[in-house]
């Protein structure tokens, strides 16, 4: 019997299954720990203790959020359009569970290697700005569509940056899959082919997960709270989950591609690939507790006159070197 | 264009600077109630009587009413008192203050002709209703006396 | 000064100002004009550039009577311009075409005293709304007549067919207190912005006709709880020098120590709630640190940390001691190295300069026309700072200066606050130096204060600007009428002006940099 399963385990199809539900489970935590990580070094640069009641240094805490949100009145508000406004939070997060099918957490940690696997990713984390578009929509509310408009307005524009800035790094790996690229920085990771690449990379995808300096949607002193000012309970839950597993698939797509990916000496290759990547998830919420918000036309405009000119420039010096 | 572009990224990074390092100075907040700080002499909790040096049991209210009436708020709403055998004035036997309406001002305790009125170093006081809060000064000098 | 008066008397029939005392009375001139020649000298003082201080209305029973303070920003020459009106028929012309201050003004007088200013383009509710059915301010019961309700009702935004509005508040996230501007958008553009006051209206001004000078102490802390020493200090120094009781030395310094550390705090705070507007959230945190200091510092000389109610008649309400000096030397000394972390924080960035710069400019005609006070009115180029040039409780021998920006838009505006704080150290570490021993408290002090008859205009410089108070007094131990001129009123006022046709992220950003307090508007 337990041979059978383990046969069962070890074909494609299972370890496909057992893949899904290890990633399944690691967003969850991921989302969880991430609330917790944002409070805390928050406080801290605050010269502040962030969450410290619920359990030793507060990690308890996100359990406690969660149980509380669980447990709040699920409120529709009777205006809103029924169908966009109950669908808006589960579609922002499918987009990002199917991204994780294919970032590789180890040389045989990936669930599948697709051979175009960053066009996934890429194709996906659009369809968070069609359910951004719903909810602000859906909600019937003057501060929400607002909210949206920008939202989707700012995706747009840093989508093209970020494309631009991948670019480069296919060139230079002269594939789409994330494992190949992985494995074409043996000796020396592409950050330092690519520096330029990096920073917009890193500042478009800061945009794109909506954080601060570029997180007018939200804008709470402005709009009371932009595209989920109506949702309360698990529903807004689903929202601030989907944005803090946002973060950190950007932060794991800039470690494929950039950082090296799983690769590093002595320890094994996971451990490497969860530090690089929670480093730079790190630095995004660095960047949220330092800098005032960025206003909504200077956003633009610094994405559409200043990043994708720059992007571009590199990727034609990169390609002309390629051929040289 | 390119100083303004190297200024602004510079600026950032200073930034940047700035939260790193109160990222790993220690807190400054206190760790209330755990921990508790102390009081400033002069600071304002609701009002208290004074006993008189003289004779500890008695205090130094005789129920004149200044205070009564000097109140912007109406807080002190009643000073009774009564004159034992022998004694030249009045000791008051109840002074019932609303400190809902309190705005802890000093009018009272500047008014005063004979110094019996000061100010309590009481700053938690909780309570699930409004009468909790209206307190009878006489009883709270008996009170924290026997403490 | 003397040329202006004579001027006045041959270019308007039937002027006569009369010179008075400027030390009992605190203006210089008083006239009184009729209601034929009050657009005449109005225009006047326009011309040779005076603003519009304030204009208020008393009732003094069988009349009504409009006063308008006019003053020079450079050296004062103030103006008192008394209008009486028939309390049957309050009628008087209204002055908002000629200064855009009196447009909220004449609307407070209307709603509270119900005087009718004729050619006034909106006399809607400001403070009050439709459930009062008498006028307020008036002694005895004045029924609001029906067809003026109507007219003071009039304002309904949402019923026009083609325009967005949008609410910015009551309830926002940032510490300006509770305002409402409704907004008329077109699309992220702001076409008109119409703030909605009265959310903290607790009417102070009646209740300092009901209760004597002494019992309206606690009051001037609660109406600007940032800056309640600034509200204390005039509110003393008004009824000191109406009673005429000299302050000691020890008091006077011991005052504007006090009130400069108040006015760091007050200071301190706006740089973090402007952020927080901004979307930054750390600075706040940080500022908060800082005033904690301070506040622990005031506390062990007042007993109180928010809305100090410390000051009295003749002095001080007791001494202070050994640790508040040495507090506050320790305090001052930690505030200067403060200074480069918010410069490397905020003032250096890059995305701070962006937000700010050239947003809500002010010129130097609007902040005359529209009467703004303080680091606003700085920032704007006129340099007018009331601890220089009206010097009070011995401002006069400390060495005071004060910045003067040049553009008028909210990055000087912040710019000058800051430099403010810094000028505020140094004035305590002078006051610090120079403070004598001696009593605290002026010796004969009436314990029922009855104030000749008569008026006065106190002014002092609060951390928002200039608040100005004028009382009225006829003997009793009661005022017959204290007005409150706050300085964020008439910032406020500008407001409107400044955000047409700008985006609603920098409406916040301007609304931010006027240092609005709604409680000292609303009053």
């Amino acid at each position: 019997m337990v041979n059978e399963l383990l046969n069962m385990a070890s074909s494609d199809a299972g370890k496909m299954i057992l893949g899904l539900i290890g990633v399944l489970a690691f967003v969850v935590i991921n989302a969880l720990m991430l609330t917790w990580a944002e409070r805390k070094v928050a406080g801290h640069m605050q010269r502040r203790i962030g969450p410290k009641e619920v359990g030793p240094f507060g990690l308890i805490q996100p359990i406690a959020d969660a149980i509380k949100l669980l447990g709040k009145e699920i409120l529709t508000p009777a205006r809103v359009d029924k169908p966009l406004y109950r669908l808006a939070p589960i579609l922002i997060f499918v987009p990002v569970l199917v991204s994780f099918i294919v970032i590789p957490f180890d040389a045989s940690l990936q669930v599948t290697d697709i051979n175009v696997g960053i066009l996934v990713i890429l194709a996906f984390s659009s369809i968070s700005v069609l359910s951004i578009l719903m909810a602000g929509w859906g909600s019937e509310n003057k501060y929400s569509l607002i909210g949206a408009i920008r939202s989707v307005a700012q995706n747009i524009a840093y989508e093209i940056p970020l494309l631009l800035a991948l670019l480069p790094v296919i060139m230079l790996a002269n594939s789409l899959s994330l494992k190949d690229i992985v494995e074409k920085q043996q000796g020396l990771w592409f950050v330092f082919i690519q520096p330029v690449a990096f920073i917009i990379y890193f500042i478009a995808s800061v945009a794109e997960t909506n954080r601060t300096p570029f997180d007018l949607p939200e804008a709470e002193s402005e709009l009371v709270a932009g595209y989920h000012t109506e949702y309360s309970g698990m529903r807004f839950a689903l929202f601030f989950l989907a944005e803090y597993t946002n973060m950190f698939i950007v932060s794991a797509v800039a470690t494929t591609f950039f950082l090296g990916g799983y690769q590093g000496p002595v320890l094994p290759g996971i451990v490497w690939f969860l530090l690089k990547s929670y480093f730079l998830v790190f630095v995004i919420i660095w960047l949220r507790w330092t800098y005032p918000r960025v206003r909504f036309d200077q956003l633009l405009n610094f994405a559409w006159k200043g990043m994708i000119p720059l992007a571009f420039l590199n990727l034609i010096i990169t390609g002309g070197l390629l051929k040289i | 264009m390119i100083s303004g572009f190297i200024k602004g990224t510079a600026s950032l990074i200073a930034g940047l600077g700035v939260t790193i390092k109160a990222f790993f100075q220690p807190v400054v907040t206190s760790q209330y109630p755990r921990e508790l700080l102390t009081i400033s002499p002069r600071f304002r909790g609701h009002t208290r009587l004074l006993p008189d040096p003289e004779n500890p049991e008695k205090n130094k209210c005789t129920a004149c009413g200044i205070c009564v009436k000097s109140c912007p708020s109406g807080s002190i709403k009643k000073v009774e008192g009564e004159k034992k055998e022998g004694e030249k004035k009045k000791t008051a036997t109840e002074y019932l203050l609303d400190f809902t309406t309190c705005s802890q001002c000093g009018i009272c305790v500047e008014v005063c002709p004979f110094d019996a009125l000061d100010f309590s170093h009481n700053y938690n006081s909780a309570g699930y209703r409004r009468e909790d809060f209206h307190y009878d000064l006489v009883k709270e000098l008996k009170r924290t006396k026997v403490q | 000064m003397s040329h202006i008066t004579e001027e006045i008397k041959t270019s308007i029939q039937g002027v006569e100002p009369a010179e008075v005392s400027y030390p009992e009375k605190g203006y210089h001139y008083a006239l009184e004009a009729s209601l034929e020649n009050l657009p005449d000298i109005v225009r006047f003082f326009d011309k040779k550039c005076f603003y519009l201080e304030c204009l208020l209305c008393t009732d003094y029973t069988d009349t009504l009577e409009l006063v308008y303070l006019f003053n020079t920003h450079l050296a004062p020459c103030r103006f008192k311009v008394t209008l009486k009106i028939d309390p049957q028929r309050p009628i008087a012309p209204s002055m908002s075409a000629i200064f855009d201050s009196a447009y909220w003004y004449e609307r407070e007088i209307h709603e509270f005293y119900g005087v009718l200013f004729t050619g006034h383009p909106n006399m809607t509710y400001l403070f009050l709304h439709n459930d009062i059915h008498e006028y307020p301010l008036r002694k005895g019961k004045v029924p609001v007549p029906p067809e003026d309700k109507e007219r003071l009702d009039s304002f309904k935004p949402g019923e026009q067919e083609d325009s967005f509005f949008i609410n910015l508040g009551p309830q926002h996230p940032s510490t300006h207190g509770v305002l409402r501007v409704v907004l008329k958008m077109d699309g992220e553009y702001i076409e008109q912005a119409e703030p909605v006051l009265g959310y903290l209206h607790r009417m102070h001004e009646k209740m300092a006709e009901n209760r004597s000078y002494q019992q309206f102490l606690p009051n001037t802390g609660r109406m600007d709880y940032l800056g309640p020493m600034s509200f204390n200090l005039g509110y003393v120094l008004a009824v000191e020098r109406l009673c005429g009781i000299p302050v000691p030395e020890r008091a006077k310094f011991v005052r504007i120590i006090a009130t400069e550390l108040n006015r760091i705090c007050s200071h301190l705070l706006w740089l973090g709630a402007y952020l927080a507007d901004l979307g930054a959230l750390t600075p706040f945190l940080f500022v908060f640190d800082d005033r904690e200091k301070i506040q622990d510092v005031l506390e062990g000389i007042t007993g109180s940390r928010l809305t100090y109610c410390y000051f009295r008649f003749g002095g001080l309400y007791n001494d202070v001691d050994d640790p508040f000096i040495e507090g506050t030397k320790a305090v001052v000394k930690r505030m200067w190295s403060r200074f480069s972390l918010y410069e490397k924080l905020v003032t250096g960035n890059v995305i701070f300069i962006n937000r700010t710069k050239g947003i809500g400019t002010i010129t130097k005609e609007q902040a005359r026309k529209y009467g703004v006070a303080g680091p606003v009115l700085r920032s704007a180029g006129i340099a007018c700072d009331l601890r220089k040039v009206e010097p009070y409780s011995g401002y006069d021998e400390l060495e005071v200066s004060f910045p003067v920006g040049e553009h008028g838009d909210a990055l000087n505006t912040y710019k000058i606050r800051i430099a403010e704080m810094e000028n505020s150290l140094r004035i305590i570490e002078q006051a610090l130096a120079k403070l004598p021993g001696g009593p605290f408290m002026a010796e004969k002090v009436p314990k029922k204060l009855k104030p000749p008859r008569g008026d006065i205009y106190q002014v002092v410089e609060t951390p928002r600007g200039e608040l100005g108070i004028y009382i009225v007094s006829d003997e009793s131990d009661r005022p017959v009428r204290m007005k409150w001129r706050v300085p964020s009123f008439s910032n406020l006022m500008i407001f409107p002006e400044l955000t047409k046709g700008a985006l609603l992220a920098d409406a916040v950003a301007i609304l931010g940099s006027l240092d609005l307090v709604i409680p000292e508007i609303d009053r």
